[in-house]
């Protein structure tokens, strides 16, 4: 075990509720140790080699606290309200375009801190995927408590920024958001990851998302400028009637990321979306890992995850859906296709069906290629130079994960990124 | 403009085009006719600069070694290919692209890039001339295009980008009389002193709508008679088998 636990332990003797979960969830996180290859959800990813490979002076974040953040990384010239997290505590919020009393926000630290506060978070103390769960519920800080009125519908999008600085550095953060949007209400969410160049840093987060009856919830994660950190998001969903959740997942700047959506469709009617963008370099390393589970009747899910793998990139997929015996007239889709773009690199996917009921639509497609020659060369025959075609042709293809943005805006803040970001990388792309 | 001297290509050791041999000036018209399997389509491929083929012979265009140029600067030079099966490119819009090949070569011949308004101005112009529906534009390239629209997107591309030699490969196969019409007023719009076409088909009936100045007969990769316009005609009745084996006639 890397990690010390002393002064925790010191630290929550008080045997309060809190503190309670904390010793317990620590035990069994000590018992199992970051997952390794040995479990089936994470076999393409060793966490536990990852971490002694590259993050050997991991260390608890102290109490030292610090709300240093480049006031550069706010994006201009785009109406939004926001919360800004920086190394994963709350440090402050503006909701300025909407209607106050209808939104609840808190960081989660006054929540964990209040006993009778904290009765109502509870449950999402329960979750018990794997260790880095635990592990999460053993040591989280703070984070996000946001929970939105029924009726009410954001009238901007709301940006939440997850900055780091240097006092991140070799630090595990762990924090936890919890979103609740109540009966025909609407948010859209952008998660905006930015850190200080180069820190090193592992950052385990636990997103809650509640989307009741008529409800729309559109989640947006940007991580697109992060170097060297390390990441473990969980992201878990509840679904209720003809609620619908959009997400969409741009994967390109950490060095490891792994993002773990489950989807929790519990009534009916209610749908799930699920798309994601993965373009990768160097020796970064991503995994998408959803979890789409189908529990009543009429309930619609689609995944569609576009990659492509430069240099000595790995990127994963594995995509589950889940259909109950009670989920007729489920219609489920999945469709990954990647491009390897180097013989170094590596894309592995992993589609699940898991059907127990007979009246259903479910239906997936895995594609893994290089890119075609004779596409190359139509695009050089009108005179683009070889990496410009190459360029091209990945633009194009990655772009139809981007399409599925339904929120315009935001679309073509994220379509600008991404443009930016290509057109900086370098298209040496060999036969191969 | 162009000078093919003695051009062999294999494929996987099948030897495809074998001693061929062509001359073009600038401002001519040259049809090159043949039957399947004689040559015609790698002719075009190894102009353009595909690869795959072990070359021999060599080709001058403008003077210089064209062989040796990589694909975009064929292009770039003024080479053009119309495909015969233009390739359906998922994700990249017809009118970025289209923006882009011309800007690159507008940049090395030393023009000014066009900025998007003014782009949009000469393409909506040039659309309009070819009566193409200009919604092609803001689709995908070639992506679900009928074979029609197709073969118009390449014929709209090489009037955007004014090559000095065009070679179109059975741009009329597929084509209804319309699309013909549209394809055929395209190339008459673009011939000029300077501006030389190779025409490659199966058929003389697009030959009725582009006067060719010279025809030729490719036959087991080489050319086994050339004539002017009226040996397209008499192609069509005595079919190619005779011009193949008739070597006595070959010019």
């Amino acid at each position: 075990m890397i990690l010390n636990f002393d002064n925790f332990q010191k630290a929550n003797q008080s045997g309060s509720k809190l503190n309670n979960i904390r010793i317990k969830n620590l035990n069994i996180f000590k018992e199992k140790g970051f997952p390794t290859k040995k479990e089936e959800n994470w076999k393409y990813t060793d966490l536990n080699r990852i971490i002694s490979n590259n993050l050997s002076k991991l260390e608890i974040l102290n109490d030292k606290k610090t709300s240093q953040y480049n006031n550069e990384w706010i994006l201009k010239n785009f109406q939004h309200n926001q919360i800004i997290l920086v190394n994963g505590d709350f440090v402050s919020s503006n909701f300025s375009f909407e209607t106050k009393e209808k939104i609840t926000i808190k960081p989660l630290k006054k929540i964990l801190n209040e006993e009778k506060d904290f009765e109502k978070i509870r449950n999402y103390f329960d979750e018990q995927e794997n260790s880095l769960n635990a592990l999460n519920h053993a040591l989280v800080n703070d984070g996000i408590f946001l929970e939105i009125e029924d009726d009410y519908s954001f009238k901007k999008p709301l940006i939440i920024y997850n900055f780091f600085n240097k006092f991140s550095e070799n630090k595990i953060i762990n924090n936890k958001s919890i979103i609740l949007l109540g009966k025909n209400s609407k948010l859209s969410v952008l998660e905006w990851y930015r850190a200080e160049s180069d820190i090193k840093y592992f950052n385990n987060t636990i997103h809650n998302c509640s989307i009741q009856k008529n409800a729309i919830l559109k989640k947006y994660i940007m991580d697109s400028n992060l170097d060297n950190s390390y990441n473990y998001h969980f992201t878990n969903v509840k679904s209720y009637s003809n609620s619908i959740f959009e997400n969409f997942l741009f994967s390109a700047g950490s060095s490891f990321i792994k993002n773990e959506i489950r989807c929790d469709l519990v009534e009916t009617f209610s749908s799930c979306f699920i798309n994601a963008l993965i373009f990768l370099k160097n020796q970064q390393h991503h995994e998408l890992k959803t979890n789409v589970n189908h529990k009543q009747e009429n309930c619609k899910s689609s995944q569609l995850v576009k990659s492509a793998l430069l240099d000595k990139s790995n990127g994963t997929y594995q995509g589950k859906i889940y259909v109950d015996k009670k989920a007729q007239k489920t219609n489920g889709y999945q469709l990954s296709k990647a491009l390897v773009l180097s013989e170094n690199s590596a894309f592995n996917s992993k589609p699940e069906l898991e059907i127990y009921a007979d009246d259903v639509k479910c239906s997936h497609g895995s594609t893994t290629g290089n890119i075609d020659q004779n596409s190359v060369f139509y695009l050089m025959s009108r005179g683009l130079s070889k990496e410009q075609a190459n360029r091209m042709l990945v633009e194009g293809f990655l772009n139809e994960a981007i399409e599925t943005i339904t929120e315009p805006n935001i679309k073509s803040l994220i379509s600008k990124l991404f443009i930016d970001k290509i057109n900086k990388t370098k298209f040496e792309i060999n036969e191969y | 403009m162009l000078d093919i001297k003695s051009l062999s290509a294999s494929i996987d050791g099948k030897k495809i085009l074998d001693g061929f041999d062509l001359k073009i000036k600038p401002g001519e018209v040259h049809a090159i006719m043949g039957p399947n399997g004689s040559g015609k389509s790698t002719l075009a491929n190894v102009l353009t600069g595909k690869n795959g083929y072990e070359i021999e012979g060599q080709v001058f265009y403008e003077g210089k070694d064209l062989l040796n140029l990589p694909i975009e600067e064929r292009a770039q030079k003024g080479l053009f290919m119309a495909f015969q099966y233009p390739l359906e490119i998922a994700g990249v819009n017809t009118n970025n692209f289209l923006k882009t090949s011309l800007n690159t070569i507008r940049k090395v011949r030393g023009l000014k890039e066009l900025d998007s308004l003014e782009f949009l101005k000469l393409v909506k112009t040039k659309t309009k001339n070819l009566k193409i529906d200009e919604k092609i534009l803001n689709r995908q390239l070639n992506v679900g295009f009928s074979g029609g629209e197709k073969k118009k997107n390449e014929i709209l591309q090489m009037t955007i980008l004014e090559p000095k030699l065009a070679i179109l490969d059975e741009t009329d196969s597929g084509l209804d009389i319309d699309a013909l019409r549209i394809v055929s007023d395209g190339v008459n719009a673009l011939r000029s002193k300077e501006r030389s076409f190779l025409i490659i088909t199966h058929y003389q009936r697009l030959l009725d709508y582009i006067k060719p100045d010279f025809v030729h007969v490719l036959v087991n990769g080489k050319i086994a008679k050339t004539g002017c316009g009226e040996l397209a005609e008499e192609l069509e009745k005595v079919g190619y088998e005779r011009m193949g084996t008739d070597k006595q006639t070959a010019i």
